[in-house]
């Protein structure tokens, strides 16, 4: 039972939890990575704006506590421990959130293996939120800043700023894991700004602006923008980083999204002929699933290598030889919102074994071999390279939206034994030289024999020779 | 070892070689018993001279030298026209004869009455049992790397 | 009726000068060992560890053994790449000593390994210069090698290193090269050879036997002096040391394929070529074909070098190995293998340690040459072919001080027997000298005809009591002093393990600084067993052995590469640094530093030698010159450049070091400098622990930062300091598109 939670006792916690839970209340079972959200949100009034997203998350198993952002006995951890599994930040009424919210205190929320979604408003981003993304390579436009779109604007809100954008499920790419496409025609209405990403590895777009949309300033008296923040699909309406200790921060471009108003909206692009209601409830509640872990969640069962040739070869042993034929197997889990499912690699992708020393010496495909209810088994043999050393199986697997695979099982390989070597008799180009030392040892023995023998005759020659 | 095996060639069958180095130019020299400038007469006195003069023994171990030449000359060929693929079963085989070849013609040397006065110490018996002690530890430390 | 009695006095006393010769031997012997027990530390941690493999594993394991826990990730193939003799001559004798019902540690064994060898090493000289001139030599010879500081320096108690048993071997090989040669015995050759394969097996300077034993019989051919003894010893121990070498695993095919054995099959193919003429010129006697004969085989000889220059020319025979180079061109090794030219021991000597390790040896060391000369028998060719070469090798390396050491010992117990023999001497016409046996036991005063006093006449003093009373109080003091000296030495400058260091307090008494074990215990205390420990090589084998982690790189440099690379991440930038760091798994970095303490041994001071090791496998990454200032020094304070404040290792050695002054009142005690008032940072290591002394400092490498950011900008933030504002900055086109 091996999570990709980097931070211990986290994933202890976690795993504790999900196992009690797992038997006490199997009907509302919590999340697998914990159902305390702590939800900041300024005023009990502004909760129901939002309410739809907050009942379906309290639906959904999570325990969700409203805190305004001022709170001074707020707090995201408690004698070192989170004391939070998830939090949401609304965007503050006034300047900032309190002194518990700092960007260290959130990054280091996250590094114990806590979840954070991010909700921003073009009037209010906060200065910790902006050091936040900074942080993580997010760029975020000065205040005020708004995203339009005149090609992609909803025509029944009637809004003249076409500050309403409606843009499609994301479209990716068949070789990645997908939890946000839905439906093709699906419409999502967007009001806030979009920000930019750096190309760090870890940052996923979740959601793209549409080609035609750009970011101005909103405060400009210009009916068009003379010098766009950002445009096109370089802007991003909702993304999210994925540390390395796989915890997810998701940022969101307008606050607006997650509200009633958008769940029940109904909107129209220019040129449609009817209007049809918004996807966002299903798009937010995808957002939210993700980023709290209940998709893309792989979990490595258990690892094996075995010589591949004998029957009773010891599972997992320190030591190989050099060109010793091995198996290793994999076995994967990946979470579906309430249980484990078998992991499934997508159609263009593969999953790799490497075996490495410095460098990987080979990388070979791992394919799946068996499959059982909840675990997909991927295994693949070959040859140790002729090369002694201290290697290691390693599965590097990181992809986007799910976590990051790197298992990494030292061995070592060591040289021939002096008995391992092939004998000089089972090489027949040795025959020969086999055969000159036993004609020599053979000459000698006769040799030695007829010189002990024809003593006597050499004696009287000694004899004749002293006198 | 090219140089050396060129060598130990001849001088193993040492009335042969002897002759075969000498037949050029020896026509100015008066050989030992032959006053003969014809070669073959000089030939068959050096042979004579051999057959008479040489102990049994020593011509036993002129005997064995010429055979261990034999064995040396065919697996060096054995070398040069397949290979020497598993070297260290060439290399074992080959100075097994090699140095089966040299402690014999140490015998020889030690064993010959001509070289008493060298060997003060070593008397004929003393050096059989020298021979055949380093040919054990010689036999011994092949059979070991040949493997 | 008188015969009978000078029969039986001579009997006599043949039994008491044969027992007091064996009782001086012992005395001698016990005088090598207990010199050598001043302090004792186990030294090359690795052969203890591979010596208790060996008892724990059994031979043909430690044979196969792979070591997983060195060179990682190489790993070492160590049954194939080390001189075993060390570790399975005390595997022996635990094994014995067990069979005996004596359960002894291997730990003492090794301890005492080298002074036991030490002691045979006495009888050995002993043997070998008894071969040279009498027994009285040869026992003066043996007390010298025993107390010698040049030997004593690598053979105390603890030093358990391959030449502890090294030097026995040496010397009992030549005594019995001498011997096979002068008998023309195959069995002594064969002696000879199985000595020489022991050799073989324990040290890599067997190469020096390889070497000279052809050397001395191509000598003698030339000098005319060929016999068919020499034909006998040398085919005997050639052929069966060769075959012999060869079964070591680490020598492998070498004695045929390195040009350093090539000599011995050189000499081997002369010889019998030599042999080959001596037989026919036996048979068929004749000027003029002698003659032809010679020419034949200059001839051939010119043409087999002819035909080996051009084998290794062609690469079947592999060149001169690089040691090898740096003994002829002693700058070669600087240029070429900064790695071997890095080992302090591997410098020329400075004309002091002459004096130093061999006092008064060193001048009568001329003298026992000459004498040599004048009695010239094919033993003595021996003695000054070694005592040319191994006083030039001497001169190259101070390590190979210690070949030297026992052809100094040897001619100078020539040298000064040949003394005391004249100046003893009963048998002048004068009236006997009561010359009393002096702090050297010589018992033998056999009354011979000496070279010295070949025109005796013209010797004047000979014949007085007074002059032979006063040489012989001269040359008593001389070995009075010799002897107070050499105990100084030893229990002085030899005597000093590494790992512990002693100093002096300001009253007088001994301060142990012991900060290597206090961290080496940390390291096997705090850090998980399979930590990876990165420093530099110097340190491999204490932390391999003390702290039992794995390590990057050990005293064993066989991969240049991979110590290269510690040197590279060691002179690097910060950010170069760690993507080496991950690459190696390296958990910790252990760096010495002794500025606090003025400890000069330190990684600064070495600092020099890693940065030439990596530019010459790196050198458009590390260059030497961008360490020195404009000026061409090398500076650690504030006029040090920009690239040595920012190497890994002047940021380990000087991290949080100025917390230990007032402010700008840091001082480096090594280098006398004065700091820079500000110390350096670091931010892809975390401090994890420093000696009490600060001689020992540990670091660990930090994770890869959880949100991907660079470790400079990370420990920026966590220190609280905000990112310049980009926002406004980063308008249009400035931007970095993102890649989809």
């Amino acid at each position: 039972m091996r999570l990709q939670l980097q931070s211990d006792m986290a994933s202890r916690t976690a795993f504790l939890l999900f196992f009690v839970n797992l038997f006490v209340s199997w009907v509302s079972a919590t999340p697998l990575t914990g159902g305390r959200v702590l939800a900041v949100i300024e005023e009990q009034y502004d909760s129901t704006k939002y309410s739809q997203f907050l009942m379906d998350l309290k639906g959904r198993g999570y325990d969700v506590k409203l805190e305004p952002a001022k709170k001074d006995t707020l707090s995201l951890f408690e004698h070192g421990e989170k004391v939070w599994d998830h939090v949401i930040l609304f965007p503050p009424k006034f300047k900032g959130y309190g002194p518990a919210l700092t960007p260290q205190k959130l990054l280091e929320f996250t590094k114990l293996g806590g979840n954070v979604l991010i909700l921003t408003s073009p009037s209010s981003i906060p200065e910790q939120v902006r050091e936040l993304a900074r942080e993580l390579d997010i760029g975020l436009p000065p205040k005020d800043y708004i995203t339009v779109d005149h090609f992609n604007y909803d025509t029944v809100s009637k809004s003249e700023k076409h500050d309403v954008i409606l843009a499609n499920r994301p479209a990716v790419s068949p070789a990645v894991h997908n939890y946000f496409s839905g439906k093709q025609d699906d419409l999502i209405a967007f009001r806030g700004a979009g920000h930019t990403l750096g190309n760090g590895p870890l940052l996923v777009p979740l959601l793209t602006a549409p080609r035609t949309a750009y970011t101005y300033d909103s405060k400009e008296d210009f009916a068009y923008a003379q010098d766009p923040w950002a445009a096109g699909t370089q802007m991003q309406l909702v993304s999210a980083m994925q540390a390395r200790n796989n915890a997810r921060i998701t940022l969101v471009g307008s606050v607006d999204m997650f509200s009633n108003e958008f769940f029940d909206m109904k909107v129209q692009k220019p040129g449609s002929t009817k209007p049809q209601k918004t996807a966002n409830k299903e798009f937010c509640r995808d957002v939210a699933a993700w980023t709290f872990g209940e998709k893309g969640i792989v979990k490595v069962n258990s690892i094996k290598h075995y010589l591949s040739n004998e029957p009773n070869a010891p599972v997992n042993p320190n030591m190989y030889r050099i060109k010793n034929d091995v198996t290793f197997e994999i076995e994967l889990s990946e979470y579906d919102i309430d249980r484990w499912v078998p992991f499934k690699v997508p159609s263009g992708d593969s999953l790799q074994l490497e075996f490495t020393m410095l460098d990987p010496y080979y990388r070979v495909p791992l394919l799946p071999s068996s499959t059982s209810s909840n675990a997909t088994t991927f295994t693949t043999s070959f040859k140790i390279p002729d090369q002694h050393g201290v290697f290691a199986f390693r599965v590097n697997y990181k992809r986007p939206y799910i976590t990051y695979i790197d298992e990494k099982y030292s061995v070592t390989v060591r040289h021939f034994a002096h008995d391992e070597y092939t004998r000089s008799w089972d090489i027949s180009g040795a025959w020969v030289w086999i055969a000159g030392i036993a004609v020599t040892i053979i000459g000698w023995i006769g040799f030695c024999a007829l010189w002990l023998w024809s003593a006597p005759a050499a004696a009287k020659v000694g004899v004749k020779k002293t006198q | 070892m090219p140089p050396k095996k060129n060598v130990s060639t001849p001088s193993s069958t040492s009335a042969a070689p002897s002759a075969a180095v000498a037949t050029p130019i020896s026509t100015p020299q008066t050989s030992h018993n032959v006053p003969s400038s014809n070669p073959i007469s000089i030939l068959e006195g050096i042979f004579k001279n051999y057959s008479q003069s040489t102990p049994q023994r020593t011509k036993l171990i002129d005997a064995f030298l010429g055979f261990l030449v034999i064995t040396g000359v065919l697996q060096f060929v054995y070398c040069v026209v397949a290979g020497n693929y598993p070297f260290n079963a060439f290399l074992a085989g080959f100075s097994a004869t090699v140095g089966q070849f040299v402690l014999t013609a140490s015998l020889r040397i030690q064993s010959n009455p001509a070289n008493k006065s060298e060997f003060a110490s070593v008397s004929p018996e003393r050096a059989f049992a020298d021979f055949v002690f380093c040919s054990i530890i010689l036999h011994l430390f092949c059979t070991n790397f040949i493997n | 009726m008188s015969s009978l009695e000078v029969l039986l006095k001579d009997e006599s006393t043949r039994n008491i000068r044969r027992l007091l010769k064996v009782v001086i031997l012992i005395t001698i012997a016990g005088a090598a060992v207990s010199s050598r027990l001043f302090s004792v530390i186990l030294d090359p941690w690795f052969n203890f560890r591979a010596s208790k493999y060996l008892v724990k594993n059994g031979f043909y394991n430690f044979w196969d053994w792979f070591d997983d826990r060195t060179w990682h990730p190489l790993g070492r193939v160590t049954g194939g790449t080390l001189y075993p003799g060390l570790m399975v001559t005390s595997g022996a004798i635990y094994h014995i000593l067990r069979m005996l019902s004596m359960p002894v540690d291997i730990r003492n064994i090794c301890v005492l390994l080298a002074p036991a060898f030490s002691g045979l090493t006495a009888l050995a000289t002993y043997l070998f210069t008894k071969e040279m001139k009498d027994e009285s030599a040869g026992l003066l010879a043996a007390a010298f090698i025993g107390i010698a500081p040049g030997y004593i320096s690598r053979s105390v108690a603890g030093s358990y290193d391959n030449e502890a048993i090294a030097i026995f071997l040496l010397m009992f090989t030549f005594y019995l090269w001498i011997k096979a040669l002068k008998d023309g015995s195959a069995f002594w050759g064969a002696l000879c050879a199985l000595f020489y394969f022991y050799m073989v097996a324990a040290w890599g300077g067997y190469v020096f036997i390889t070497n000279m034993i052809p050397l001395h019989a191509f000598v003698l051919v030339l000098m005319g002096r060929y016999s068919p003894r020499l034909y006998v010893a040398y085919t005997s121990w050639f052929a069966l040391g060769t075959l012999g070498s060869m079964q070591i695993p680490f020598v492998g095919f070498l004695p045929i394929r390195s040009s350093e054995h090539m000599a011995a099959l050189g000499v081997f193919g002369l010889l019998q070529i030599v042999g080959f003429v001596e037989f026919v010129r036996d048979q068929v006697p004749s000027r003029q074909f002698k003659t032809l004969l010679k020419a034949l085989i200059f001839i051939v000889f010119a043409l087999s070098s002819a035909v080996l220059v051009l084998l290794t020319v062609s690469g079947v025979i592999a060149p001169w190995s690089g040691r090898f180079y740096s003994l002829w061109d002693t700058g070669y090794a600087k240029i070429h293998i900064p790695i071997i030219a890095s080992v302090s021991e591997h410098q020329p000597t400075a004309w002091p340690a002459f004096f130093f390790d061999l006092e008064m040896l060193i001048w009568l060391f001329p003298a026992g040459i000459y004498m040599c000369f004048s009695t010239l028998q094919d033993q003595h060719v021996f003695v000054i072919i070694y005592g040319i070469m191994a006083s030039y090798f001497a001169g190259v390396m101070v390590r190979l001080m210690l070949t030297l050491t026992p052809v100094v010992c040897v001619s100078a117990a020539i040298a000064l027997s040949n003394i005391l023999d004249v100046y003893l001497s009963i048998k002048t016409p004068a009236a006997p000298t009561a010359g009393a046996p002096s702090v050297n036991e010589r018992k033998e005063k056999k009354p011979r005809v000496n070279i010295l006093s070949a025109g005796k006449d013209s010797i004047v003093g000979v014949y007085s009591k007074a002059s032979k009373i006063a040489v012989i109080a001269a040359f008593s003091i001389y070995l009075f002093v010799f002897v107070l000296h050499c105990t100084w030495v030893t229990s002085n400058a030899y005597s000093s393990p590494s790992v512990v260091l002693a100093s002096r307090m300001p009253d007088g008494s001994q301060h142990i600084i012991d900060d290597y074990r206090e961290a080496y215990y940390w390291l096997r205390k705090n850090t998980p067993d399979d930590a990876k420990i990165m420093s530099w090589w110097d340190y491999g084998y204490q932390i391999g052995g003390m702290a039992d982690r794995t390590t990057l790189v050990d005293n064993n440099t066989w991969n240049n590469t991979h110590i290269a690379t510690v040197g590279k991440a060691m002179s690097a930038r910060e950010e170069v640094a760690y993507p080496i760091l991950r690459q190696h798994d390296v958990d910790y970095v252990l760096v010495i530093f002794g500025g606090l303490l003025g400890y000069s041994g330190d990684d600064i001071n070495k600092f020099l030698w890693m940065i030439r090791i990596a530019e010459g496998v790196w050198p458009d990454e590390v260059k030497e010159r961008d360490f020195f200032t404009p000026h061409g020094e090398y500076r650690v304070d504030d006029g040090a450049t920009d690239t040595m404040k920012n190497s890994l290792m002047y940021k380990m050695s000087y991290y949080n070091y100025q917390s230990l002054f007032p402010a700008g009142q840091a001082q480096d005690r090594v280098r006398n400098a004065k700091l820079p008032a500000v110390g350096p940072t670091l931010s892809i290591l975390d401090e994890a622990f420093t000696s009490e002394n600060w001689i020992v400092r540990i670091y660990k490498v930090k994770d890869l930062d959880n949100l991907g950011r660079d470790h400079l900008s990370a420990a920026a933030f966590d220190a609280g300091k905000k990112k310049s504002k980009r926002t406004k900055a980063n308008k249009g086109s400035q931007r970095k598109l993102r890649v989809v």
